[in-house]
Parts: C-alpha cells; sequence; structure tokens
C-alpha cells in the first residue's frame, strides 16, 4: 500500500533529460587495462596499474561561464574495477546547452569534516584515512621495475584537506556534445614525469601530495572529434 | 479509495509521530557550554544507542576478534587503560601513547592526542585499522557483523535496514560515546549549590583556579586546545604530537589537554603515561617543565606550590570523581544483548 501512494507523484512526472559523462582512462593512445596490461612510458620504463579510483564531485554545467545546472549532492567514486562507476548520469529536467563542465577532482573540506556518511562516501570504500581523518581524493597503485620497492609496487594515495595542503583540483573543460561528455584522463601525463626509482610513495596530505594533485589535475581533457 | 488515503495518511503519521517520540534530545548540563556535536545528522535513539554499547563491546572489530574498544577504554577506570603507560592492543603490541579517557565527548571538536581525527564519527576507524591496535578493515568488520544472528537485528532497529554498512556502524558507536557524559561529581554538587567543598578541598580549588584553569577550563575541565606542557621528548618514542598532523614546527610537542575529570582513575598521566602518581603529575609542573619554543604560554611563569598547598590540591582534584559515571550500568558491557541472543 505504501508503495503504491509513494509511486503516484512518479507517475506524473515527465520524462526526463539525461546528460551522460564517460570517464575513459589511457595511456597515451592505449585504453587503460588494470593488472595484465604493461605500458612503457617515454622514458623507456614499463609500467603496469592495478588500482586506479578517485571521485569526481561538484558537476556543473556552464553556458559562458554562466552556472546553468548544479548537481545535487553530487559526489560520486569512480573505481576503474567497477566499470559501471565510469559512467555518471545528470538528471537535468529539460534538455539545455551549455559550453563548459566543472567538477572537483576530490571531495571538498566541508565534507571532509562532517563525519561518518554513507554511499559512495562511505569510509569502506578505501577512499578514507582513518589514521588521520580524511578522504583520498585520488588513488593510484601499480607497479614498475623502476621501484625498488617491495614486489616494485607504487602508491600515490592523493588527499589533504586542510590549509596549506588542500589537494583539492576544480577542472574544468569546454563541452563539444550536449548529450554525451566523454571525459579522457591520460596517465602517462601523470607518471611521465614521475622518477619512479625516487618517487614511489605518497600516503599522506602534504606537499608532495599537492603537486601531483596539481599534475592530476590537467590529465582530463575532452577530445576534440 | 478516499478512505484507503486517509487510513494512509493517518499511518503515515503515526510512523512519523513514532520516530520523534523514539528521539532522544541531548541535554546539556546546566551552565556547561553548547555540545559542538551535530545531533541534527545523527539524532539520538535509545535503539541507535544500545547498538553502539555493543560495538564498543565487540571485540569482532579486531582481526582476531579478540580487542574491543573496551579493551583499552574501560568503565571502571573511567574509560582508559590504567596500570600500562602505553596502551597494548591485539596480540600484545605496545602502542605509543596512552589511550585518552573517554567522557564528554559531545564538546570535543577533534580527538585523538594530536587531533588526526576530525569527527567523532570517523573516530573508530583509527584505532580498528592501527597495526597495534585492532589490525582490522572496516570493510572486514561488516562483513563479520552482518554474518552474526544478532546485528542484523540491532541494525534494523537501530536504522531500519538490516543491511551493514560502515556509516551506521559509526554512527551508532559515536551514539553510545556520545551517552558518556560524566556531570555529576563532587565538584558539581558544590557548584550546584547542594554541598560544600571541606576547607582543604576549597583551599585546593582557589589554587586550582590560580594556577591550572586556564588550560584545563571548566566545566570540561579542559580548553580542547593543543599545548606543550614542558615534557621533554621521550628519546624512544620521538612523539612531536600534533606536528605530526600539521607539519608546522610551532606545533612540535603539543598535545591535546585532557579533562581531569575522574583523574582519580585515569592514571597513568600524559600522553605516554610516564607519571603514575598525582604527585608525579605536581612535581612536573612546579619543578621539571623544560623550556623551549613552543612551551605554553601559561607555563612561562613556574607554578609555586608548597607541599602542603600540593595536598590541598589533590584534594580538589579528587571532587572531581564521578562515581555515577563511574559505576553507570547504561555504560558497562551490554550482557542482555549478548546473552539473549547468542552469536555465531
Amino acid at each position: 500500500m505504501i508503495v503504491s501512494f509513494l509511486s503516484i507523484p512518479v507517475a506524473y512526472s515527465q520524462s526526463e533529460a539525461v546528460i551522460a559523462i564517460n570517464f575513459i582512462p589511457k595511456f597515451e593512445n592505449s585504453f587503460l587495462i588494470l593488472n595484465d596490461s604493461i605500458y612503457s612510458k617515454k622514458s623507456g620504463d614499463s609500467i603496469q596499474f592495478e588500482s586506479l579510483k578517485f571521485y569526481i564531485s561538484t558537476i556543473e554545467l556552464l553556458d559562458n561561464d554562466k552556472v546553468i545546472y548544479q548537481e545535487k549532492n553530487s559526489y560520486h567514486l569512480v573505481d576503474v574495477s567497477q566499470s559501471r562507476s565510469l559512467s555518471l548520469s545528470l538528471k537535468t529536467g529539460s534538455k539545455i546547452k551549455f559550453t563548459k563542465i566543472k567538477f572537483n577532482l576530490g571531495i571538498d573540506s566541508i565534507l571532509n569534516v562532517s563525519g561518518a556518511m554513507g554511499g559512495d562516501l562511505d569510509p569502506t570504500k578505501g577512499m578514507y584515512w582513518a589514521w588521520q581523518s580524511g578522504y583520498i581524493n585520488f588513488k593510484l597503485e601499480g607497479k614498475s621495475k623502476k621501484c625498488n620497492t617491495r614486489n616494485h609496487e607504487f602508491h600515490f594515495h592523493l588527499g589533504g584537506y586542510a590549509s596549506p595542503y588542500s589537494a583539492l583540483q576544480t577542472i574544468s573543460l569546454n563541452v563539444i556534445d550536449f548529450e554525451k561528455i566523454n571525459i579522457t584522463l591520460d596517465l602517462e601525463k601523470m607518471t611521465h614525469e614521475i622518477n619512479l626509482s625516487k618517487q614511489n610513495k605518497i600516503m599522506s596530505p602534504g606537499f608532495e601530495a599537492v603537486l601531483l594533485s596539481k599534475k592530476v589535475g590537467q590529465i582530463f581533457s575532452i577530445p576534440q572529434p | 479509495m478516499k478512505k484507503k488515503l486517509i487510513v494512509l495518511i493517518f499511518c503515515g503519521f503515526c510512523l512519523v509521530a513514532f520516530q520523534i517520540h523514539n528521539t532522544i534530545v541531548f541535554k546539556e548540563p546546566l551552565k556547561w557550554p553548547k555540545a559542538n556535536y551535530d545531533f541534527l545528522k545523527n539524532p539520538l535513539s535509545a535503539q541507535k544507542i544500545e547498538l553502539g554499547r555493543a560495538l564498543f563491546y565487540e571485540p569482532m572489530l579486531s582481526r582476531n576478534n579478540t580487542i574491543s574498544c573496551a579493551s583499552c577504554h574501560s568503565q571502571y577506570t573511567a574509560f582508559t587503560h590504567v596500570d600500562h603507560d602505553l596502551s597494548h592492543g591485539i596480540d600484545d603490541r605496545i602502542g605509543t601513547r596512552n589511550s585518552p579517557a573517554l567522557m564528554n565527548l559531545a564538546w570535543h571538536k577533534v580527538f585523538m592526542w594530536d587531533g588526526a581525527v576530525n569527527h567523532l564519527d570517523v573516530q573508530a576507524l583509527a584505532p580498528i585499522s592501527h597495526p597495534d591496535e585492532m589490525d582490522e578493515k572496516i570493510e572486514n568488520v561488516i562483513i563479520k557483523l552482518q554474518k552474526t544472528k544478532i546485528y542484523p537485528n540491532l541494525f534494523k532497529n537501530a536504522f531500519g535496514d538490516s543491511l551493514i554498512t560502515g556509516e551506521n556502524t559509526l554512527k551508532a558507536i559515536s551514539q553510545f560515546m556520545l551517552t558518556l557524559v560524566s556531570a555529576n561529581s563532587k565538584y558539581d554538587s558544590v557548584m550546584r549549590k547542594q554541598t560544600t567543598f571541606t576547607l582543604q578541598e576549597k583551599n585546593g580549588y582557589s589554587l586550582f583556579k590560580k594556577n591550572c584553569s586556564s588550560c584545563h577550563k571548566e566545566p570540561l575541565f579542559t580548553n580542547l586546545e593543543f599545548e606543550n606542557n614542558g615534557l621533554p621528548l621521550d628519546k624512544d618514542l620521538k612523539d612531536v604530537g600534533r606536528m605530526k598532523v600539521t607539519k608546522n614546527s610551532k606545533d612540535s610537542i603539543k598535545f591535546k589537554v585532557p579533562t581531569l575529570r575522574n583523574i582519580e582513575f585515569s592514571y597513568p598521566y600524559m600522553h605516554d603515561g610516564r607519571f603514575k602518581r598525582l604527585s608525579d603529575v605536581l612535581k612536573h609542573y612546579t619543578e621539571k617543565v623544560q623550556q623551549g619554543p613552543s612551551l605554553s604560554k601559561q607555563l612561562l611563569n613556574p607554578i609555586v606550590l608548597t607541599s602542603n598547598e600540593k595536598v590541598d590540591l589533590i584534594a580538589f582534584l579528587l571532587t572531581l570523581t564521578d562515581k555515577e559515571f563511574i559505576f553507570n550500568p547504561k555504560f558497562s558491557y551490554p550482557k542482555k544483548i549478548f546473552s539473549t541472543t547468542p552469536q555465531e
């Protein structure tokens, strides 16, 4: 009975316009495949990726710098090992035209100090630091022979919300298609400058995390047709 | 159809009314500051508090199901770990600090000796995952709890959903910890004019107000700030305290000011439990404060106390013992929950 009562308003609502956002992880021109594929850096080193997870939050659509749509409760965990999480959909209500998409890579400082939350923000998602409270904005793990570490592993857990080490990045991209937004992230752009023999582990907020986060903020793009 | 709808709306009303009835309003003791915890985001209910209490005493929070929160936070010692300078956890591994006494947490903004935890809800994640404490992952904890007979029911009663999540687990633990309010010591009775101090206690209170209360601020007996109280750095532990979190050298060897409530029971003292007796603590403050760039400005002028004054000050500190808190059956091991429905 309750179910039928609750479903009444749905029957009256009109079909909603939906904008699809797809994240496409790549390494240069190759689609990223976790675990098995081995990629070559320009420096000649080989590199493998085992885990790539990141938060996308506060998604906005802009028409000539004017915000025309803001997603409510806008936070999404994108986990490359869960292919469904690579696609988001924005329910805009009616069809809208816009020139730009803007979003944050990571979780803002307010949500970082708001205690235990659910859904994609649940601390069981492996994206929360237990010893020092705060979300990990971006997590990349893998292997490279260059890493003089156990199993040649590297771990980049980037986060930190408190000044002066806020790692949150705001990304703004020009849009071509109004219904489907394909956003590429090219890990080559992030890793090509990293000397993995020297830098292979960031697991706490700080100067290094901010510096690398800024670099990660630049690997997102919408390819021109 | 119309009748059906009216009945339905009525049912809905009852449900809402029941929910409101079910919510417990947190009341600050008379003349206390407003609590810092946002109860709107996690409204207290008897069922959630009871679930949190079960989780507080639940060893499944640890990797090998041996250590619960209560292992290092025993009620009878003001929810801390007595007799050990450094608290020990799983497999008898020894940590680097003395477990803080748990009380009046609703007023705190940040947690742990160095303030590394920014909200009560996420506090439990630190000991759960620490290799020397419980050495477990919250992901595994909820899987273990889901497989038991009792917890899916307790979660259903508390949150309306038997599916256990990290969020609900942590919020329930918060609810129990929020109920740990200690505000009924002899000191509190004196403040409420229900009784009076002895002459010795009264003198001790004057000395306290003159020498200690700027950091150990009434009525919480902490200003909730980080201070360097002049303890020399332990050469083995090399614990820099707050600086570990802020990476700012001005925070070097600063630790969160602990409450003095129930101090009679919460020995040993200081972040690393280096002092066993209150007399050792007073000896430190009167004779051994180490100067340094981050030393609390309250300690720049030495504290001078005669031996009689020290005795009086300790007499006052003992009036902060709250037996009702220490022996409150609502805070103890929930025998009823664990015995009526046996765990798997």
